[in-house]
């Protein structure tokens, strides 16, 4: 009897859950895109008798099945919950959470990465800079991996050895250290940046070697709703508090975007509700932006050469230069910059995040 | 189409389940040939024609072997079929290994055919073979409905991936068989322990198996990680694709013969290859081995029988020289093992299990390896002879992050968890209480089996090639 009872509930059980989940997934409207990956989702493929013999229908379906399957987040984290507590796995599709963050694994030194990052900045100095009156400062910020990696036992690069490397092949920049400012704190425990209330001694220490002076209090405002970063789809998190800082001198900046070619304002609150509010910042993967200040410390000028870590930042070095130009070489060819930027008597800032450098097949 | 698929476990099951349950009888076959066919053209809808073609051969020459059962024409019929069979697979499967070849030794250059493998070829044209030589030996009759043998072979719960079902197995079943509410529930089950060996544990050790094959600072024991995940991926990946082939084969009322019986407990290769892929093993001794003579002719004969047999079984698997290698390389430890070792392991209990599974780790390498260079060169790493530094940090962070999979995957290899599982549902105590977790701990399963497909693309096949 109690066999026959078995059976029946494995049958019943088994075919509602199939069922089930085939219905839904039939029935229920496809989304666009993931919000936790940040990447649009996978639609119906189109039917021809192409597509069909070829066979890319069929693999696009695959896609589709795998991108719009009901509860598709849900299940993920299901997922990762197996890998970390059931297997007792480290990481999850390299990804690991350690003293409350989450990070992603970046391992080895990718020398080729340098080389080419190397080559990039390398081509950028010989091309604008070599024989202008510039100064050349270079900056790396850790990424989080930097505090979480080697101490929880994960496999990490060797800073030391990776800023040594850009050091000697940057020999026309100085380089300024700002490891000894940041801790693990100072970034979001769901995302990968660093926090703009918690850098405010980085930008100080950035200015005075490069001779201008910040020193303006800012009011810190905080986003009201909860900030899920990039790391998010590891495991459900605790959602980060985003702050931006605030402060009167921003209200007589202009900063132009060279893409829209339209004057946006440094903090894009509209930004803050998309799908990444850290894109708050600057408005997130601009190329090519210029931040005038009428009240600056200074008269001098600042390009700096930056990724998304940069756009927090930016902001606070604007008390001390009467122009910071935003350059994103990931966006935009470095062999066009000579038509925005007239180079000479500026500081230029190498700014970059590790992550980025061991990964510069973005770099244009 | 792959089973650990979401598209085959949430579109295409229910839908045939449907469509079949509710056909009559007369037309159940005729659902599952035409599931089957969607089921194969699904990845590949070009190469049906060579499976079409497989099949209208083998049905046609199937009646007339029999026809012309008492004259020689039978012979002639069998032979014309085995042609055809063996002529679609080498053109397929073989072409440019001998063009490969034949250039290299004459020195010309005859440009290749590049043709894609079709998927199952060696599966359904084995079970055609199989087919035709059994009616020609009497042993079966003829099957006189074209659909009822196009439905044995192109039965999608075994057709890319075995086990190799001889026609002889399920012929009464093919017309006469019964579904039930028990047979049904065996079937979900098997079908979902096997799904698990490949998506959770066969996928993810296969992941460890390609970190440690190419780490980015390689060490011995990486190499050793890699050797042992692969065995275990091998292994797990096509049991857990028997499984499912046998639990659909239930569910839709047949009964397939089991292909894997722990192979990795074996105490000599000559029981390994009495446990693993059986359907295959067996396929060479009743239609290769036992026709050359078997062991019942002189010494020599014989082990020119095993060479040449481990030679095939080893082109069946691929068409390079690392395959035929890795037959070579079973048919001089057989050799070995029954004119003198055998004997001698059995004095050996723990030492005789060692031997086993070294040999079946080193084996495996050349099996998958992409050429016999690339097998030496693991295998000599593994031995401390390629100046590898002996650990990392990075393989001491995976062997960490993968032990407790690598243990479990250890103990599935074995007895131990069915035992145990056995003992529980049989004990007076617990049984109640298994008897109603089982279905939960199913469908649990097949959740975590679905997440486990969402997350990752990583859901390779290994079996495809052949």
């Amino acid at each position: 009897m109690q066999t026959k009872l078995k059976n029946i509930l494995t049958v019943c059980i088994t075919a509602a859950f199939l069922f089930g989940f085939s219905l839904w997934g039939i029935l229920k409207p496809d989304l666009a895109v993931s919000t936790m990956e940040r990447r649009p989702l996978t639609q119906f493929p189109n039917a021809t008798i192409h597509t069909i013999l070829n066979g890319s229908f069929m693999s696009d379906f695959e896609n589709y099945t795998l991108d719009q399957f009901p509860l598709r987040d849900q299940f993920r984290m299901v997922k990762a919950a197996t890998s970390f507590f059931v297997f007792q796995q480290k990481d999850s599709n390299d990804m690991y959470i350690k003293q409350g963050y989450a990070s992603k694994l970046d391992y080895p030194i990718h020398e080729d990465s340098i080389s080419y990052a190397c080559s990039r900045f390398r081509f950028l100095y010989d091309t604008y800079m070599a024989d202008k009156n510039v100064n050349v400062y270079l900056s790396i910020i850790p990424d989080k991996n930097y505090f979480l990696a080697q101490p929880n036992g994960y496999p990490s690069i060797d800073y030391e050895v990776f800023i040594k490397k850009f050091q000697e092949q940057m020999d026309y920049a100085n380089y300024i250290d700002i490891l000894p400012l940041l801790e693990l704190s100072d970034y979001y425990r769901t995302d990968s940046h660093w926090r703009q209330e918690n850098i405010l001694d980085v930008a100080h220490l950035l200015a005075s070697e490069m001779g201008v002076t910040v020193s303006a209090n800012y009011t810190p405002i905080k986003l009201e709703q909860p900030f899920y970063g990039v790391y998010q789809s590891v495991l459900p998190l605790r959602a980060d508090d985003l702050y931006y800082l605030e402060q009167d001198l921003f209200k007589n900046c202009r900063m132009y975007d060279y893409e829209s070619e339209t004057f946006i304002p440094i903090y894009d609150l509209n930004k803050a509700k998309s799908a990444d509010p850290y894109e708050l910042f600057l408005s997130g993967s601009k190329s090519l932006l210029s931040i005038e200040n009428p009240m600056a410390t200074s008269d001098k000028e600042l390009i700096v050469f930056r990724d998304s870590f940069g756009s927090s930042l930016i902001p606070l070095l604007v008390e001390g230069y009467s122009k910071i130009t935003a350059v994103d070489i990931r966006y935009l060819s470095p062999h066009v910059l000579g038509n925005f930027i007239e180079f000479n008597n500026q500081d230029i800032l190498f700014l970059y995040n590790t992550s980025v450098l061991n990964n510069s097949i973005t770099l244009k | 189409m792959l089973f650990s698929s979401i598209s085959f476990l949430y579109y295409f099951i229910p839908a045939v389940v449907v469509f079949y349950f509710i056909s009559p009888k007369g037309l159940k076959n005729t659902v599952l040939l035409v599931s089957s066919l969607f089921f194969y053209g699904w990845g590949e809808p070009k190469y049906l024609i060579f499976m079409l073609t497989a099949i209208i051969q083998g049905y046609f020459f199937g009646i007339l072997i029999e026809k012309y059962h008492d004259g020689s024409w039978s012979k002639f019929f069998l032979t014309v079929s085995i042609l055809i069979s063996l002529g679609l697979l080498g053109y397929c499967k073989y072409a440019d290994f001998f063009l490969t070849n034949f250039n290299a030794i004459t020195g010309s250059s005859i440009p290749l055919l590049h043709i894609a493998l079709p998927i199952g070829i060696s599966f359904y044209t084995f079970q055609i073979l199989s087919y035709t030589i059994d009616v020609y030996r009497r042993e079966v009759t003829a099957q006189k409905n074209l659909i009822n043998l196009a439905a044995y072979i192109t039965m999608f719960p075994q057709l890319i991936a075995g086990p190799i079902v001889r026609y002889s197995d399920i012929a009464i079943q093919l017309e006469h068989r019964t579904h039930s509410l028990s047979n049904a529930a065996m079937g979900i089950r098997r079908f979902l322990i096997g799904l698990s060996k490949k998506v959770l544990i066969a996928n993810v050790i296969g992941e460890l198996a390609a970190i440690s094959k190419s780490p980015n600072e390689s060490s011995v024991l990486f190499v050793w990680m890699y050797a042992i995940a692969n065995v275990l991926q091998i292994y797990f990946d096509f049991s857990g694709y028997s499984d499912m082939a046998i639990g659909l084969g239930k569910l839709f009322g047949f009964q397939f013969l089991e292909n894997f019986n722990y192979p990795y407990i074996s105490n000599s290769i000559t029981e390994f290859w009495r446990r693993w892929h059986i359907s295959l093993g067996s396929w060479f001794r009743d239609y290769l081995y036992i026709p050359l003579g078997g062991s019942r002719v002189s010494k020599w004969k014989w082990i020119r029988n095993l060479f040449l047999v481990w030679m095939v079984t080893g082109l069946w698997h691929g068409a390079a020289w690392n395959f035929v290698l890795w037959g070579l390389l079973f048919a001089i430890l057989l050799i070995i093992e029954k004119l003198w070792l055998l004997k001698h392991l059995e004095k050996l209990k723990l030492l005789r299990h060692f031997y086993v599974l070294l040999f079946i780790i080193v084996s495996f390498i050349l099996f998958e390896a992409s050429s016999i260079e690339d097998a030496f060169s693991v295998i000599r790493a593994m031995f401390g002879a390629s100046n590898l530094p002996l650990i990392t940090v990075e393989s001491i962070y995976y062997l960490k992050s993968y032990a407790l999979l690598l243990i479990i995957s250890i103990i599935g290899a074995t007895p131990l968890p069915s035992k145990l599982f056995h003992l529980a549902e049989t004990y007076p105590t617990s049984e109640h209480i298994v008897n109603t977790l089982e279905p939960i701990c199913l469908v649990l399963l097949l959740a975590v089996n679905t997440a486990f497909l969402i997350d990752g693309s990583f859901n390779p096949f290994l079996y495809f090639r052949f």
